[in-house]
């Protein structure tokens, strides 16, 4: 068994890891073919792994009706919600589809429930996001003073307000220039921001490369799932 | 110092309250300051106005409803854009959920615009896979899309005549909220399909993409509300980005008068402590 | 005003205050929003998984275009089903391998060529501009800035050897690239929190208009008393007690 359960998956992963790997240099026919297949594989099997996600979310709600838990009736109504939705979804497009959502029921749920409760969902963050500026932003440390003048520059520089009070000046004979908050905002974007995320990217490249090297040789093994083998 | 302890104890609900107020009333009353356009959003207009009538211009809108208030306005802008430059538009999600957002706003621009389905412009809908959607585009766009949105073949739409896979694309825009997004079109798409590749982001994922920016791996970029508002005012017509912005302005205000009031009362207070 | 419309201004402006009652705190009408955009989100994905994935992207290419080499993956597909069921959820394990396997060699030799490589030859690309009568420009000047912020903030990452001397330096000048950076972010993302508040007012004042009826207003009202309904309701001496 173990052939099957370890041995099986593990070679799988390390001889399609290294073909995928090969491919990119191998300008052939053959080795596009290859690529097409597996990345339209990798499509259906995908969509079959999203139907993984949306059952284990219900099975955890319908545990909770179940077993009358503390605000099982929450989950009730988030198994009402779903089943109503996909009742007017599938009445929208027929068994046979395309589902076409304009004018339907089902985008009228989608416009004026699912966007208007997504939206106001992560909306609510621009208040926490105020209340935290306020209570924990402060320039303890020299690092965390520069954290915090260039969140103000760039604050500043990324709205009208900003570039109306604080536009470019010259002065002295040109001796004192000021480019402006806009420009300035720019040019920490442009320049400081960019070779710092450059480095992080290189950075995170270099980590995702070990990963993969890591899941093509069977030293990680996470996405197997669990189990004792 | 008593001045210094009240700094730095207001209820959080009177912060809500201020940002509440102050958001409200720009969005109710906007100024019209003005709009500075950037180089990088810039960049975007220009190469979509070099375009030569008739080029295939793909949108991605790679979001969800989270993101409209700062991704639909670049998508309107762009779209109208487009369809004013006579374009042969391809609209697009990689987000299952961006699926209903992307149909509303394309077949209203279209409308406004009197371009129809098929023969100006096609919307692909969503269909699974994040990069390998691309990377089956970049080889065969019939296959990855055999059929549009709307259930008609892609091989019998005027629009799609001669367009068989990324290869065939003139600039490719994706709007992205996150992954997959701009990187994946660049990584899977730009790399190997050599299209040009522009990019509209959140605010958020902005800060993360001007490395792209500045090696040309992307030609442009437009960051979150303020984007929006810069493509709009490009375009002379304001619209939701532009009318957002002196709230904008009004908030971020806000946010820095906060920070200040908090360093102010925690500086006077660690003097009294020192003192 | 078509009834639709209007319904559907009704339920989002009630919907959106339901949720912004949290700011007061968790309370009945923000679990019921947040359960029922939960529901509505997973009942429009399955809905969009029956058309997309099953029928457009299966059923279709094998009944339409004779794509009967569509059933493997699709049987794969099935296999991924499995991890459903404890005793054969190996099998499971046979599907994830091959679209992990090839996603993990598909991603490096790209990784490479776009994220490091041409990242690296950007860095270095500005400094071959340079004309021998013409001097530096602001170019050059900022692309010596750029070249020390990644060579800095690169050295600051790496954690194989001690920091110590010279490395320590360029470590503190990597530090202070990378407070920038976060504080760009900062101020970045304090800008999209605020799109998305602007954004979800700007539909508050559209559905508070005349040719809403005041949806907005109203329902800020109800709202209102039925959180203090709540209030009053959980505060009462038998609820205390």
């Amino acid at each position: 068994m173990i052939f099957w359960k370890r041995t099986l998956p593990l070679t799988i992963t390390c001889v399609m890891g290294v073909l995928g790997a090969l491919q990119y240099y191998v300008p052939d026919p053959r080795s596009e073919a290859f690529l097409t297949g597996m990345a339209e594989w990798g499509r259906i099997i995908g969509g079959f792994a999203m139907i993984l996600g949306v059952a284990s979310l219900c099975h955890v709600h319908w545990g909770k009706i179940r077993r009358r838990a503390a605000g099982w009736g929450y989950s009730a109504v988030m198994y009402a919600s779903m089943l109503v939705t996909v009742a007017v979804g599938l009445a929208a497009g027929g068994l046979r589809g395309p589902l076409v959502e304009a004018g339907t029921r089902f985008e009228w749920i989608y416009m004026y429930g699912m966007v208007a409760l997504q939206g106001t969902m992560f909306s609510i963050l621009a208040f926490f996001v105020a209340s935290a500026a306020y209570r924990a932003f402060r320039a303890r440390t020299a690092e965390a003073t520069v954290l915090l003048v260039a969140a103000t520059v760039v604050m500043l520089g990324r709205v009208p307000l900003g570039e109306l009070i604080l536009p470019p000046f010259r002065a002295l004979g040109g001796w004192v220039s000021f480019p402006g908050i806009g420009p300035l905002s720019d040019w920490i974007l442009n320049v400081l921001n960019a070779a710092a995320r450059r480095a992080i990217l290189i950075g995170i490249s270099v980590g995702v490369i070990a990963t993969s090297l890591k899941i093509i040789f069977g030293i990680e093994r996470g996405y197997l799932g669990g189990g004792r083998d | 110092m008593a001045w210094a302890q009240r700094l730095l104890r207001i209820d959080r609900r009177v912060i809500f309250l201020l940002v509440a107020v102050l958001t409200l009333t720009f969005v109710l009353r906007p100024v019209g300051l003005a709009i500075r356009v950037s180089p990088e959003v810039r960049s975007i207009y220009d190469y979509i106005e070099k375009l030569p009538a008739g080029s295939v211009f793909l949108l991605s809108m790679d979001f969800d409803p989270a993101s409209k208030p700062e991704l639909a306005p670049m998508a309107v802008a762009l779209l109208r854009h487009a369809f004013a430059r006579k374009l042969r538009v391809m609209v697009m999600t990689l987000w299952v959920t961006g699926t209903g957002l992307a149909e509303e706003i394309v077949t209203s621009a279209a409308r406004e615009a009197g371009k129809r389905s098929g023969v100006d412009y096609v919307f692909l809908g969503y269909t699974p896979g994040t990069v390998n959607v691309i990377i089956n585009m970049g080889q065969d766009l019939a296959k990855t899309f055999p059929k549009d949105y709307y259930g008609k073949p892609i091989d019998s739409l005027p629009m799609m005549r001669g367009i068989k896979s990324l290869r065939d694309v003139q600039y490719m825009i994706s709007l992205g909220a996150g992954s997959p997004g701009v990187e994946a079109w660049y990584v899977y798409g730009k790399e190997k399909y050599a299209f040009e590749l522009g990019g509209g982001v959140t605010a958020v994922s902005a800060a993360g993409l001007y490395p792209l920016l500045q090696t040309g791996q992307i030609n442009g970029l437009m960051g979150g509300l303020r984007g929006g508002a810069e493509y709009e005012t490009l375009l002379g017509r304001r619209g939701v980005a532009t009318a957002g912005m002196d709230a904008q302005s009004a908030t971020h205000a806000l946010i820095i008068a906060l920070i200040l009031v908090g360093n102010l009362g925690y500086l006077a207070s660690r003097r009294r402590g020192q003192g | 005003m078509a009834t639709d419309a209007m319904l559907g201004a009704w339920t989002a402006a009630g919907l959106t205050l339901c949720m912004y009652t949290f700011l007061y705190k968790d309370n009945p009408f923000f679990k019921f929003g947040e359960h029922l955009y939960v529901g509505v989100s997973i009942g429009y994905t399955i809905v969009r998984i029956y058309y997309d994935v099953m029928l457009k992207t299966l059923v279709n290419p094998i009944a339409e275009q004779g794509r009967w080499d569509l059933l493997l993956p699709a049987c794969m597909g099935v296999l991924v089903l499995a991890r459903f069921v404890p005793r054969v959820a190996w099998v499971s394990r046979i599907a994830f391998a091959l679209i992990v396997g090839f996603g993990s060699g598909a991603v490096m030799p790209r990784i490479i060529s776009s994220f490091i490589l041409q990242q690296v030859e950007g860095t270095f690309r500005p400094f071959l501009r340079l004309t021998p009568a013409g001097g530096w420009t602001w170019l050059q000047a900022n692309a010596v800035v750029v070249l020390v912020g990644v060579v800095a903030t690169l050295f600051y990452f790496f954690f194989s050897i001690e920091h110590r001397g010279a490395v320590y330096g360029a470590a503190r000048v990597g530090i202070y690239f990378l407070m920038i950076s976060f504080g760009a972010a900062f101020g970045y993302t304090v800008m999209a929190r605020m799109s998305l508040l602007i954004g979800r007012f700007g539909d508050l004042v559209r559905f508070g208009g005349p040719e809403f009826h005041y949806a907005s207003l109203v329902m800020l009202v109800l709202v209102v008393l039925g959180l203090g309904a709540w209030e009053r309701l959980r505060r009462t001496p038998s609820n205390e007690q």
